[in-house]
């Protein structure tokens, strides 16, 4: 037997703090069409919770609603227990960091930083202090009279951050602010920002369409598709337990099987795919019927592969390997089985050979998603 | 909409702008189509406007076709070719640009008059230079460069990454023009020449000058009013020209979307393009080096002549004619053209990015209707607006506002457009992040137009400003009607000067006008670092 599926209790969970940001029955139409289409959750106080989904599903609309840029169409939008449809933006106290940073290129790094402050007519010693102090916080300290046009684009990011921070809003709003970043340093600022929120305890939503960065930032993801919440909750459930074939897919690589139930049975249900079948648990959630048609949702890392004739635990599917690809990190195969491409992805391919021809790839029934439909 | 509601600020500047342009721009045209009323019968069956129309639609037609032929070429040789003398060319250029146009007519009468210098002094001949044929020579040179401006504008926009790419494919230097270049600048060069026949339309001062019985609209309509006190007369002659005008100028937004006007600005074209013949190169350096005479020999005329005793029969250095023109009233008038064209710019440039703002950022709704009433003027001969404000404001009750104030007034919102566009287009180059960074850092709408887009609309402007200033001191057809013998400025001055056959004076005066004009762009030059290309920097 592989190792154990972690239980949902023992997931890295939230707590379950008090609702900061609800959204309900929010709607916003542009012409004809419903860019935001009657959603609702709610973000929990001091969470990293991201909005995720790919370009056109209404994930920047919704936040710029929050911010107060659109004016919802329909719904309420929460924050901290008031409701604040009817505020004008500039009195939300929801900085936002933006794509481009919109850094204002006429005014020096402490001129930014310093802009929010001015406007709230904070008193001179203190706006000196806060600036500084909060330039030094995000590591520009000596930058502070320099031009936005000087600085290179992490800096620039950093710049725009502090900006926002130094007004300790209530909530800080990022509208994909690593995107225009180059991969590294992507990674690097990624780190910079989740500890940054996990020292200020400070609710962050934040707005991607680069599910890598969601996973690795948020406390909680809601995926968005086509102006719609198509499931929200921690990484590990998103990622582990899709509720859609759309969420599975578009969340990583994955192998997504048609089948038909045969048999449910305590917690486990039997699925037919093709000439095979396999016994797997039932998620919670969802209930199965007998003759129904489901996917199994199997990622690439959570298969094995063997040469044909090993010995392997759970059911082995015959395939044949049809092209692989070294990805450094991991070693992806495309393995043919019964006529379908299954994609199997192999740690540390420097520690073997590589496999080629026919092959046993390894389903642990225990690592199959069930998707209903 | 709801912005407006939770910002009374933005709500007050948008009612001070609906207010001021239905007063200032709508109301007086309105007044002008409806002072004729039954009047209209007797003006058609009077007959006297189909001549003045034929005839203007003809010299429109003449006129804008050599305008453009010129500005054509000496455009493509500025974009196009790698010809020697560039800046020289470019100020060339630029020159007609900052002088009243009705002063070629005036250099035109001193060359080619009954005692002009060329056509008496050299050949002792006193032909008529009057009319058909001096109104088309005296435009295609005082509009070519205009056409000019708009051409290269046009031409300059157009990809040159897709005329490498021609080139790349195999096609010849020709073959590049004819099926990349042009059919890709077609709108725009339609929209260029649309615009230069609305220039040769609405130009007052040179058929004034030298059409002798040669009438057009606009001078049919000033010889009813000052020749015949004929208001009914004049504003049904006006109307017919605003119509023509509106006609093209409503053809020329249909090809255009409403975008180029000429502004006094500059642009740099870094891409290189690929290299035509050097046959052509020099072709087109002979070209707009006679081009160059040409302008050198207008605008000469006028320098040598505001500085002689009596050009061209005496050539003694004077500066009488300077002193003439700076003393007593004369004096007061070119007073009054500085005060008037720096008070008119200033209102002008911040009147219209105030609206510029309100109409590209806003969204409220009927912001299309108020964009288009800021951009009309564009489309209004000058004389139709002078007749205008004349009709509308020379009202009893209104006795107590200066008539200088007036001019002031009229100057601002007739040059509305300019700075308009100028903004809007300025402000469509800021992306609106910026001004949702300052609402997210807690600065309402005006707020954040004040700390953050009004420095970085710098440029915009300036442009604005320089190009209003400009207009306003060498309109002549805005002033004639509104002008009082204590609020005359330079350009009617010239004008009266000319009529009486003054021409020391009246050249002197135009020197200083043109001056006045160089200075204020080359200032604005030199403040903001060349952002405003006036030459050789750009090259």
């Amino acid at each position: 037997m592989g190792p154990p599926v972690p239980s949902p209790s023992a997931l890295p969970s939230l707590d379950a703090g008090a609702v900061h940001l609800r959204l309900a029955h929010v709607t916003k139409r542009f012409g004809d069409t419903a860019a935001v289409d009657d959603i609702s959750f709610d973000v929990p106080r001091g969470s990293f919770a991201t909005l995720l989904g790919p370009s056109g599903c209404g994930k920047t609309t919704t936040l710029r609603m929050i911010a107060g840029f659109y004016d919802p169409d329909a719904g309420d939008i929460v924050l901290g227990g008031r409701r604040i449809n009817e505020l004008p933006a500039h009195r939300r106290g929801t900085a936002m960091v933006f794509q481009d940073y919109a850094l204002f290129p006429h005014m020096t790094v402490r001129g930014n930083v310093s802009y929010g402050l001015r406007l709230a007519k904070v008193a001179k010693d203190e706006l000196a202090r806060r600036v500084n102090e909060t330039l030094d916080f995000v590591g520009l300290g000596k930058l502070g009279d320099r031009w936005p046009n000087q600085l290179s684009g992490g800096q620039q990011q950093r710049v725009a951050v502090a900006r926002a921070l130094v007004l300790r809003p209530e909530i800080l709003l990022l509208d994909e602010p690593l995107s225009n970043l180059d991969a590294k340093l992507r990674v690097q600022l990624r780190w910079e920002l989740r500890t940054l929120q996990q020292q200020l305890k400070m609710t962050f939503v934040y707005v991607t369409h680069d599910q890598d960065e969601a996973l690795s930032l948020s406390d909680w993801i809601a995926v968005m598709n086509a102006g719609k919440v198509e499931q929200h909750g921690a990484p590990w459930e998103i990622y582990y337990r899709p509720k859609t074939a759309f969420l599975a897919d578009f969340v990583g690589a994955v192998n997504l099987v048609p089948g038909t139930v045969r048999e449910v049975r305590g917690g486990q249900a039997t699925v037919q795919f093709g000439e095979r079948s396999v016994t797997v648990p039932v998620p919670a959630d969802t209930s199965l019927r007998e003759g129904g048609e489901v996917k199994l949702c199997v990622r690439p890392e959570a298969l094995g592969l063997a040469p044909r004739g090993a010995t392997t635990d759970g059911a082995a599917l015959p395939g044949t390997v049809a092209r692989k690809a070294f990805l450094g990190d991991l070693m992806r195969y495309w393995v043919t089985i019964d006529g379908r491409e299954w994609i199997v992805d192999q740690p540390d391919p420097g520690a073997s050979t590589p496999l080629d021809g026919e092959v046993l790839v390894q389903v642990r029934p225990e690592r199959v998603h069930v998707i209903a439909g | 909409m709801r912005s407006l509601q939770r910002e009374p600020g933005l709500l007050l500047a948008l009612l001070a702008v609906i207010v001021l342009v239905c007063v200032f721009i709508l109301y007086p045209q309105i007044r002008v189509i409806i002072t004729p009323g039954t009047g209209y019968i007797d003006f058609l069956s009077g007959g006297t406007w189909i001549r003045s129309t034929s005839q203007s639609i003809q010299v429109m037609v003449l006129s804008t076709t050599t305008a453009v032929l010129l500005g054509f070429v000496f455009a493509y040789a500025m974009v196009y070719t790698d010809m020697p003398w560039k800046p020289f060319f470019r100020l060339i250029g630029i020159l007609p640009l900052l002088s009243p146009p009705f002063v070629v007519a005036a250099s035109y009468l001193i060359l080619f008059g009954p005692r002009g210098l060329i056509t008496y002094g050299i050949f002792g001949q006193t032909i008529s230079v009057f009319g058909l044929g001096g109104i088309w020579g005296v435009q295609t040179i005082a509009f070519f460069p205009f056409a000019y401006q708009l051409i290269a504008d046009v031409l300059s926009r157009s990809d040159a990454r897709l005329e490498q790419a021609a080139r790349n494919l195999g096609a010849g230097p020709w073959q590049v023009f004819r099926s990349v270049t042009l059919p890709l600048s077609r709108p725009g060069l339609g929209a260029a020449i649309l615009t230069t026949a609305i220039y040769v339309l609405e130009d007052f001062g040179n058929p004034a000058l030298i059409g002798g019985t040669f009438t057009v609209l606009p001078t049919q309509a000033y010889g009813l009013i000052s020749g015949f006190g004929d208001l009914p007369g004049a504003t049904a002659v006006s109307t017919l020209l605003l119509a023509l005008a509106l006609i093209l100028y409503v053809a020329k937004i249909r090809l255009d979307g409403g975008r180029s006007f000429i502004t006094v600005s500059g642009r740099a074209s870094s891409m290189p393009r690929p290299p035509v013949p050097v046959v052509l190169t020099w072709a087109c350096f002979v070209a707009c080096l006679l081009l160059a005479v040409v302008i050198l020999t207008v605008y000469g005329t006028l320098l040598v002549s505001a500085l002689t005793l009596n050009f061209p029969n005496n050539l003694s250095f004077t500066t009488k004619h300077f002193e003439y023109i700076t003393s007593d009233v004369n004096g007061t008038a070119l007073q009054n053209t500085l005060i008037f064209g720096v008070v008119a710019a200033a209102f002008s440039a911040v009147f219209a990015l105030v609206a510029g703002w309100l109409v590209e950022r806003g969204s409220w709704p009927g912001r299309r209707v108020l964009d288009f009433l800021l951009i009309m003027p564009a489309a209004i001969p000058g004389l139709f607006f002078g007749i205008g404000y004349a009709t509308a404001f020379n009202e009893a009750w209104l006795d107590w506002l200066d008539r200088g104030v007036l001019i002031i007034i009229s100057m601002i919102f007739w040059n509305i457009p300019v700075g308009y566009q100028a903004a809007v287009a300025g402000l469509r180059q800021i992306d609106r992040t910026m001004d949702e960074a300052a609402t997210s850092l807690g600065a309402s709408s005006l707020r954040g137009f004040r700390d953050v887009l009004i420095p970085m609309l710098g440029g915009s402007i300036s442009v604005g400003f320089v190009t209003t200033f400009v207009r306003a001191v060498t309109t002549l057809s805005v002033v004639i009607f509104l002008f009082t013998s204590g609020t005359t400025v330079a350009t009617i001055r010239i004008f009266q000067l000319v009529n009486d056959l003054n021409w020391g004076r009246a050249t002197a005066f135009t020197v200083a006008d043109i001056g006045m004009a160089i200075l204020a762009l080359g200032g604005i030059a030199l403040l903001s670092r060349g952002r405003i290309a006036l030459g050789a920097a750009r090259a």
